[in-house]
């Protein structure tokens, strides 16, 4: 991995964890744990689209490890790990399938998949099956924010593309 | 030319995919049911604690529910409706979310493990669904 993209992956640690914050800043419109409109995806889509799975990969778990550091305890941090790596894995497979093609359909599939992770780790920490009645909200809301990103994603990528493409 | 083409029949089997879904969940929420008698089950852990009649009820009374980690959940049951009123969690979504009168959305605090899900009086078989998931996970574990 050349200098120059271990400076711009670290840069966009920096930015997500960023976001991150400034998000997490802003308080919960709904009383549903969960449901948050996961704009520091905007990176993992961008990157996801410039680079390797694995670069995306490196700059999420910095992100999720710091953030929880910072800022977390430790339950949140299984929660994004959850939501995050399996989000991540989804995305990276429908990116691939569509050529690159409609980031708002990945960041849909993405923002689904977060939401199903993590509802997937709160049955495992709750042993409750009662956590499932949220299914069809969490659905519903990780669909459209998805889309959001994915829209965000594809906004804020149009100026950034001359400098990634610098990027070997 | 195909090669550039290619990525729309996967697009569109995705977008068919996430329309379905979409709508499931909504019509999901939109047919619930309401005006009918509820038991609200208390879970913690997983395992029901407490189980409250709403519809008997004739008046307000609170009550305090404590975890093994010494974590501590304030309950308000008026009639037909619960809510948490009072936690030590950090993020006080439980006591935001206010009372629930129907079976739709549980009142859940994940910070405690605490699961308040209000079931029709009439209908055991959903609890006996519930139970039978929660006995799964445990033997998961």
């Amino acid at each position: 991995m050349s200098v120059r993209k271990t400076a711009f992956l670290a840069l966009f640690t920096t930015l997500s964890l960023a976001i991150f914050a400034v998000e997490s800043a802003i308080p919960p419109l709904v009383p549903i744990p969960g449901i948050k409109l996961g704009l520091a995806n905007v990176v993992t889509l961008i990157l996801l689209r410039h680079f390797r799975a694995r670069d995306a990969f490196f700059v999420l778990i910095s992100r999720i490890l710091l953030s929880a550091f910072l800022f977390g305890q430790a339950l949140s941090l299984l929660y994004s790990l959850a939501g995050g790596l399996l989000s991540l894995c989804v995305m990276a497979v429908v990116m691939r399938v569509l050529r690159k093609k409609a980031l708002f359909l990945t960041g849909a599939m993405g923002g689904l998949t977060h939401n199903l992770g993590q509802l997937a780790m709160a049955l495992a920490i709750t042993r409750t099956g009662g956590v499932l009645a949220y299914l069809p909200f969490l659905i519903l809301s990780g669909i459209l924010t998805g889309l959001f990103t994915g829209l965000c994603a594809g906004f804020a990528e149009k100026p950034l593309a001359p400098f990634l493409s610098d990027i070997p | 030319m195909k090669e550039n083409l290619s990525w729309r029949k996967p697009a569109a089997i995705i977008t068919a995919f996430l329309l379905l879904l979409s709508i499931a969940s909504l019509l999901y929420l939109l047919i619930g049911k309401s005006g009918t008698d509820y038991v609200a089950d208390i879970f913690q852990d997983g395992i029901l604690i407490k189980s409250v009649y709403l519809n008997d009820l004739s008046e307000t009374g609170t009550f305090i529910i404590e975890g093994e980690s010494g974590c501590v959940n304030e309950v308000e049951v008026r009639p037909g409706c619960i809510a948490i009123i009072s936690a030590d969690c950090p993020d006080k979504l439980c006591v935001h979310q206010g009372f629930i009168s129907d079976s739709r959305l549980p009142i859940t605090c994940l910070p405690n493990r605490l699961v308040i899900r209000l079931r029709p009086v009439s209908d055991s078989a959903a609890s006996d669904s519930m139970e039978s998931i929660g006995a799964l996970d445990a033997v998961t574990y």
